[in-house]
């Protein structure tokens, strides 16, 4: 078995069985600790609007915020849009999500997809580099942090080789591509990428909780 | 009307003396561990358990808190502030468990007096961190376990242990309990002010605090002057007056479970379909979001802030005031607990439209207000005095961008902090309170 036979063969399906168990693992077990009803009375009873309105209106900080905000927030948009972009519209994606999965939409022409590739590089070491230099930042950072930005980055960086067929045979830097993508799928479940699965019950019980009491969070 | 400021400078003499009072239990470094952990892992609930599931350390938080942007000091953050009781949750209830224990440390009597200072002298569970996290993270209400956790392992500033004890050990706060409180209304009784005491039978319960009893009199009287003037029928109880839960505050459940069962209690004993709560911020959400929980079924009443109350009866109709005159520029300082935490945000405001000032709105107001800095007992915390003038500047700012004359508020906790605020950094703005001006734009019948 080469090593882009192992890749694609036994350790996407592990590191995909991880992701999933430990994802459903991970939420259900913090959705079911205990939780007790609460006794008073409301003064909003629209607390299922009031928690889907909270989803959608976190992905923007409020006018008033957006002096200390915005640069985390646009580098956060570019990031996570430019990583959607290489993930789910770069046609040999597309391809193997089809052989996977069965299902396929277009995709867009390879160049841009290296421009969003790029500006999501960017964006990473910017957010890695601006974790690393602001001492507030630092100070509530962890190792799941770091850890975190970087097996974000290592599959777009390597993915990028791949396409530009550099850094070595392409079989080998295709396979090492793809296992980096894999590291990242494991890593899903037990670092901070889990926010990709925890923001809409997060942001949803906070909006619900404040509507019951009247406020629009 | 204002207060009587020989008074106030009295009253704030006397708070450095206040710790002495405190009787710090005695327990071994272990007892305090475990007190805390016991804590935490019994309050700890899915809600905070998806919400500690989901930070991702973007420190918004910080940029929203009134300790850390004047400080810059990373140990402010109001993420950080909950770290003990992450690293709790980390070992002991998180899914994730059997991970955690191999890289996080357990707590230590170190670790939790390192964080006194974090939960209670530089928070005052304002929660305005909530309003700019990404993830929706209700900061303020674990802030409120942590105080819980220390609270049973005695790690608590002595000022607020001192008032918890006197409020728990004999229903009295700075030395005002029953007998006191029928005292100081039988005076205002004798002044000619008609406050009806411990009547057996009464639609509305009025509750006080000790601070208006001590020092805002005048918001007493207009309280009793503007029921009186609407013809309610209403009543202050000796067995149930004091609003002010200094158990929630400090973090002890039993003392705060007492001191709202003795309002509940007093309610039953006259039949009362509605309790107003004073100017006074965290009493409202004590009463109307956490009574019932602790009395363990929904209230047989209705709670009213006295500033939702007057906005409700002006929006009525009911309450028909005589204009103050735009020459009054004012702004209002929401309370977080009123606005924020509890939604009371337009009532007072349809008051102050009621009295025909120039009402002037903050920038970031309403419920993203910033807090005065004096909220949840830290106006009390000796220790927390500069950051609490720190914290005070962002406000006095805040005013003055508005190019109001004074400041309006409806709660007294705020309007001790500005007084103590302006009387430090010699701020020549007028702090009023709402319920006072209503009284003083009464029509005469």
């Amino acid at each position: 078995m080469t090593l882009l036979d192992f890749a694609r063969g036994p350790a996407l399906q592990w590191s995909l069985i991880i992701l999933v168990a430990g994802t459903l693992w991970r939420l259900l077990g913090a959705l079911l600790i205990r939780r007790e009803t609460d006794l008073s009375q409301p003064r909003s009873d629209a607390t299922v609007s009031g928690g889907v309105r909270t989803v959608f209106s976190r992905f923007v900080p409020r006018k008033e915020f957006h002096d200390n905000a915005m640069l985390a927030v646009v580098l956060g948009f570019v990031m996570h849009i430019g990583l959607a972009i290489v993930v789910f519209l770069f046609t040999p994606h597309i391809l193997f999500f089809d052989s996977v999965f069965g299902v396929s939409w277009p995709g867009l022409p390879s160049n841009l997809v290296m421009a969003a590739g790029v500006l999501t590089v960017a964006s990473l070491v910017a957010l890695l580099v601006r974790r690393w230099n602001t001492p507030l930042l630092k100070m509530i950072s962890s190792a799941d942090d770091y850890i975190s930005l970087l097996v974000t980055l290592i599959p777009v960086v390597t993915g990028m080789m791949a396409y530009a067929h550099v850094g070595g045979p392409y079989q080998t830097v295709l396979a090492i591509h793809i296992l980096s993508v894999e590291a990242m799928l494991i890593w899903f479940p037990f670092g901070k990428l889990f926010h990709a699965v925890a923001w809409i019950p997060s942001r949803a019980q906070l909006g619900a909780t404040l509507q019951r009491r009247g406020v629009k969070a | 009307m204002t207060i009587d400021m020989q008074m106030f400078q009295q009253f704030a003499q006397m708070l450095p003396q206040l710790g002495n009072n405190a009787q710090p239990p005695q327990m071994s470094d272990a007892e305090r561990v475990h007190a805390a952990t016991e804590t935490f892992v019994r309050k700890l609930d899915s809600r905070m358990a998806v919400d500690l599931e989901s930070c991702i350390h973007c420190g918004h938080c910080a940029s929203a808190c009134h300790f850390y942007v004047p400080t810059q000091n990373p140990k402010y953050a109001p993420v950080h502030k909950l770290d003990l009781l992450k690293r709790v949750y980390r070992r002991e209830l998180s899914p994730l468990r059997w991970l955690h224990r191999l890289y996080t440390d357990e707590i230590t009597v170190d670790d939790l007096h390192e964080w006194q200072e974090l939960v209670y002298d530089s928070c005052t569970e304002c929660g305005r961190c909530s309003m700019v996290c990404p993830m929706g993270i209700n900061i303020a209400a674990m802030v409120n376990v942590m105080r819980q956790g220390m609270a049973n392992a005695g790690v608590i500033p002595a000022e607020l242990m001192a008032m918890e004890q006197e409020q728990g050990g004999h229903d009295s706060l700075f030395g005002v309990g029953p007998e006191q409180m029928k005292g100081a209304i039988a005076k205002l009784q004798a002044a000619g002010v008609d406050i009806p005491l411990d009547r057996d039978k009464a639609e509305i319960l009025v509750t006080t605090s000790v601070i208006d009893l001590l020092l805002f009199t005048d918001g007493l009287i207009a309280t009793a002057k503007i029921m009186n003037h609407l013809g309610l029928d209403w009543t202050l109880r000796s067995d149930g007056y004091e609003a002010a839960n200094f158990g929630l505050l400090s973090g002890y459940e039993r003392v705060q479970k007492l001191a709202s069962e003795r309002i509940v209690a007093a309610a039953q004993a006259c039949d009362a379909k509605t309790v107003i709560i004073p100017e006074c911020g965290h009493a409202y959400p004590s009463m109307r979001w956490e009574a019932a929980n602790e009395h363990g079924s929904r209230l047989p009443f209705e709670v009213l802030a006295i500033s939702e109350f007057l906005g409700r009866e002006v929006k009525a109709g009911r309450l028909k005031l005589n204009r103050l005159g735009r020459e009054r520029k004012v702004t209002f300082h929401d309370p977080c607990k009123l606005a924020r935490h509890s939604g009371t945000i337009e009532e007072p405001r349809w008051v102050l439209d009621a009295l025909g000032v120039d009402f002037r709105e903050v920038e970031s107001g309403k419920e993203l207000n910033w807090c005065c800095g004096g909220g949840a007992g830290v106006f009390l915390i000796n220790s927390a005095s500069d950051l609490r003038q720190n914290a005070f500047k962002i406000k006095m700012a805040q005013v003055e961008q508005t190019g109001a004359n004074s400041v309006v508020t409806a709660c007294g906790s705020c309007r001790l902090n500005f007084l103590n605020g302006a009387m430090k950094s010699g701020w020549d703005k007028g702090i009023e309170s709402l319920v006072e001006l209503v009284a003083e734009a009464l029509p005469t019948n």
